[in-house]
């Protein structure tokens, strides 16, 4: 079959070895790449008796079978490990051209084991694969570490942690080509933990594709709709991600100030209208991308890339911050230490209202742009106070008393839409398998954005229906892989034919979304097996109990119970959230869940 | 029921109407609700649906709801269990059946069709109504297109909204229509669109 190279790349770090061995195909049917192959891997790679900082954790970088074939945003790949922040199943997902090289490189997936006693960067190139060392780049910056390691968009990429991966941060991100994340839920305090600095990629093997009409023909169609798409040719283009930000405020669905409001006075301030006009210097792409959503901005201080729409909030809304100077700083200087923003902005939320309310002693409070930069230092490095802001908001929350003021699911923080305004996105936060997350399924294009079509935003009775197909649809995107904005033109329906195309083996639509089915559920039963159940699908409880007081919203709560037994049953999984063995066999996960033994250990 | 929902089913049911797609007691559409099924009673009329002219039962389980439900229950049914489809409307667009009798698929001319939906496969059976052979034949074909024809009958499609539904069903009878007017002109072509041949092999 094309779209995979067939070949899985295997180093342990705590003795050095490097092994490759064949990707088995029925694998790759069943869970396509990127998150699906992670998840697969991960099942048997790391089990519950392994903590996430532990050597024994595992780092399993996968591209999919979409990756480098040239179709539209076709650069992606993702990192899964058990993540240090919430315990659960952890898949990151980055673009930029990191991906792209790595799969010309040859491989599939890189499984990342062990420790190596020292700090070291692996090296791979047609040339073979070494373990470097990585004395000489310990304690750089991303941006430092990027260049040193010869950086070079299209021909050799390099990926790496900064200094909060290495301080153990459970919020650290793993960089690549110097500016794009691997961002959510700690993976790189995984990486930190092995002692690895870094992993650079040269390639030059382009995937073949099996119909080269067909692709050439989905090619086409696709570039139509995406430059068509107002979205995709002119307001990511020109706003970047932060388009929504004025449109969200505007229903009264922006979470301001920790989650007590969801309007915020200085969203205007905040918004891509302004960064646009204040700040960028141009926009730039992923390697493949038409779009080209990415922002080039610059301050008196700094240039860099972003702020994303997320970041924007964290640093903005969620700490009462219309500095939009100030929030553009936060960013890169989160980008250099190799930091998750939303995470990070949420977390400084969280410990401004803990200081508001007298339950911690510190300066953090809400409007104080000044106090950003500070934070993050701190939090990198894991300075007085940053040593509780490093362990995430639920941990700090805890610590000082208030655990209810961690505006997060499983421990991982929301981003920048309140569940109040939103039902089913909160209902997508309550769900989502590595805690909340607005990547695991598009209820913005869907409540507010219409895509594909209109529904009400308030609407809870069928409202899993929607929530389930989307999430279903995003694993299967994020196992190919591409970019989500590209479904903001392009239906998954392209994205099936594509894989067929490039394959050689037919998918359907329906066969495309079941496999996300397959890997959500595998996802699902990973995290029942951590012990995780049906309490941890909940939301923080001022979203359950305190309705909104003002603004388009009011009035509201997120009517989640209904919508989560509604939920349950629609997936095919019993009243405690359990898949069925109906489901599982349905899913043909029924072997794979019932047997324990190791495949990855076993090769 | 939720207000809204009701709201759903009498808006696109009357459009349906007005729109020509469907005869006075013709064509019939539902939602997926969890692993619930709204549809429309079996005999109420499409443009003048009333909250009680919506029943739901189950998706794969019976209930008192299914004597009540439409004869096409089991379409829609088989439907919701094979694709990712939310909603499915059945609609009798009269130029695209005609078209239907004499084609395995309708590969539209205009800019609009040939943009949403390339190609429209016409699938067929002998009894064309109800039967679990036909249900099971519309449902393989809906894993690939947005809107399957089934000859001599009608129009079967799907999205995750009825609004979505009715689109495609209203943008085949477009193309249709559109289609044979060109053939009445009796003019050559002129093709306008790059790499055409694609759509027909869509």
């Amino acid at each position: 079959m094309n779209g995979w190279t067939g070949k899985i790349l295997d180093i342990d770090l705590s003795d050095a070895t490097v092994k490759t061995y064949e990707l088995d195909m029925e694998m790759a049917r069943l869970f396509l790449g990127g998150r699906g192959l992670g998840a697969r891997l991960l099942w048997d790679a790391v089990g519950p008796a392994i903590e996430p900082l532990s050597p024994d954790n595992v780092l399993i970088f996968a591209t999919g079978p979409l990756t480098a074939t040239g179709y539209q945003t076709s650069n992606r790949f993702s990192v899964t490990t058990k993540s240090p922040l919430t315990g659960t199943i952890l898949d990151a997902n980055s673009g930029g051209f990191w991906g792209m090289q790595f799969k010309k490189a040859g491989y599939d997936a890189l499984v990342v084991r062990g420790r190596a006693e020292r700090p070291v960067y692996v090296e791979i190139t047609p040339n073979g694969v070494t373990i470097e060392d990585a004395k000489h780049l310990w304690g750089a910056r991303v941006g430092a570490v990027t260049e040193q390691l010869g950086q070079n968009d299209n021909r050799r990429n390099v990926l790496c942690i900064g200094p909060a991966g290495e301080n153990l941060s459970r919020m650290a991100a793993i960089m690549n080509d110097g500016r794009r994340s691997l961002a959510r839920g700690g993976p790189g305090a995984v990486m930190g933990r092995k002692n690895l600095k870094a992993i650079v990629v040269e390639g030059k093997e382009r995937p073949g594709i099996q119909d080269h009409e067909g692709f050439r023909f989905l090619l086409y169609e696709s570039r139509k709709m995406l430059r068509t798409s107002p979205l995709t040719s002119q307001a990511l283009p020109e706003f970047g991600t932060a388009v929504v930000m004025n449109l969200i405020n505007h229903i009264g669905a922006l979470p301001t100030r920790n989650f007590q409001q969801s309007q915020f006075e200085g969203a205007e301030a905040i918004s891509g209208e302004a960064l646009t006009e204040k700040y960028l210097v141009k926009n730039a792409s992923c390697w493949a991308c038409p779009i080209g959503c990415t922002r080039i901005s610059r301050t008196q201080k700094v240039e860099g890339e972003g702020p994303e729409y997320e970041t924007t909030w964290a640093f903005g809304a969620q700490c009462g911050v219309d500095d939009l100077a100030a929030i553009i700083e936060a960013n890169h200087l989160c980008n250099e230490l190799g930091l998750d923003t939303i995470s990070t902005g949420s977390t400084i939320g969280c410990a401004m209202e803990l200081t508001e309310r007298g339950l911690l002693d510190s300066d953090l409070r809400f409007g104080r742009a000044d106090m950003l930069a500070p934070a993050i230092e701190a939090l990198a490095y894991r300075r007085d106070l940053g040593d509780d802001l490093a362990d995430g908001s639920l941990r700090l929350a805890t610590k000082y008393g208030a655990p209810e003021l961690s505006m997060s699911v499983k421990g991982l923080e929301m981003p920048a839409y309140d569940p109040r305004g939103m039902q089913g996105q909160g209902l997508l936060y309550a769900t989502s398998n590595r805690g909340a997350c607005h990547m695991r399924g598009n209820m913005l294009g869907l409540e507010v954005l219409g895509l594909p079509k209109r529904i009400d935003r308030f609407q809870v009775q069928g409202k899993s229906s929607y929530v389930i197909l989307h999430q279903n649809i995003a694993a299967a995107i994020d196992s190919l892989v591409v970019c989500k904005f590209t479904h903001m033109a392009v239906g998954e329906e392209y994205f099936a034919r594509v894989l067929s195309a490039v394959s050689g083996v037919e998918f359907s639509t329906g066969d495309l979304v079941r496999a996300g089915e397959r890997v959500w559920n595998l996802e699902r039963m990973y995290n029942l097996r951590e012990g995780f159940t049906r309490s941890d699908d909940t939301l923080p409880s001022r979203l359950l109990r305190e309705p909104l007081a003002d603004g388009p919203s009011k009035g509201w709560v997120n009517e989640l119970e209904p919508m989560l037994a509604e939920y349950y049953r629609a997936r095919g999984w019993d009243r405690q959230g359990v898949p069925t063995q109906d489901k599982l066999k349905e899913l043909e996960l029924e072997e794979i869940v019932n047997s324990q033994q190791s495949t990855v250990n076993s090769q | 029921m939720d207000e809204r929902i009701i709201q759903q089913f009498l808006e696109v049911g009357r459009d349906l109407f007005e729109a020509d797609l469907v005869s006075s007691h013709g064509g019939n559409i539902s939602v997926r609700l969890g692993d619930r099924v709204v549809i429309k009673r079996r005999g109420a009329m499409l443009g003048r649906l009333k909250p009680h002219d919506l029943v739901e039962t189950g998706l794969a389980k019976n209930d008192s709801g299914v004597a009540l439900a439409s004869t096409e229950l089991l379409i829609h049914r088989t439907i919701y269990l094979s694709t990712p489809a939310l909603a499915v409307i059945h609609a009798h667009p009269r130029t695209a059946i005609a078209y239907s009798l004499s084609r395995d698929e309708i590969v539209p001319i205009d800019n609009e069709a040939s943009y949403l939906l390339k190609k429209i496969p016409v699938v067929s059976e002998e009894v064309p109504s109800g039967t679990k052979e036909m249900a099971e034949t519309l449902a393989n074909a809906l894993g690939a297109y947005k809107i399957v024809m089934l000859r001599g009958h009608g129009s079967f499609a799907i999205g995750q909204t009825l609004d979505e539904a009715f689109h495609w069903t209203s943008t085949l009878e477009e193309a249709c229509e559109i289609a044979l007017k060109a053939k009445l002109i009796g003019e050559t072509f002129i093709e306008y669109r790059g790499m055409s041949e694609g759509y027909k092999k869509w």
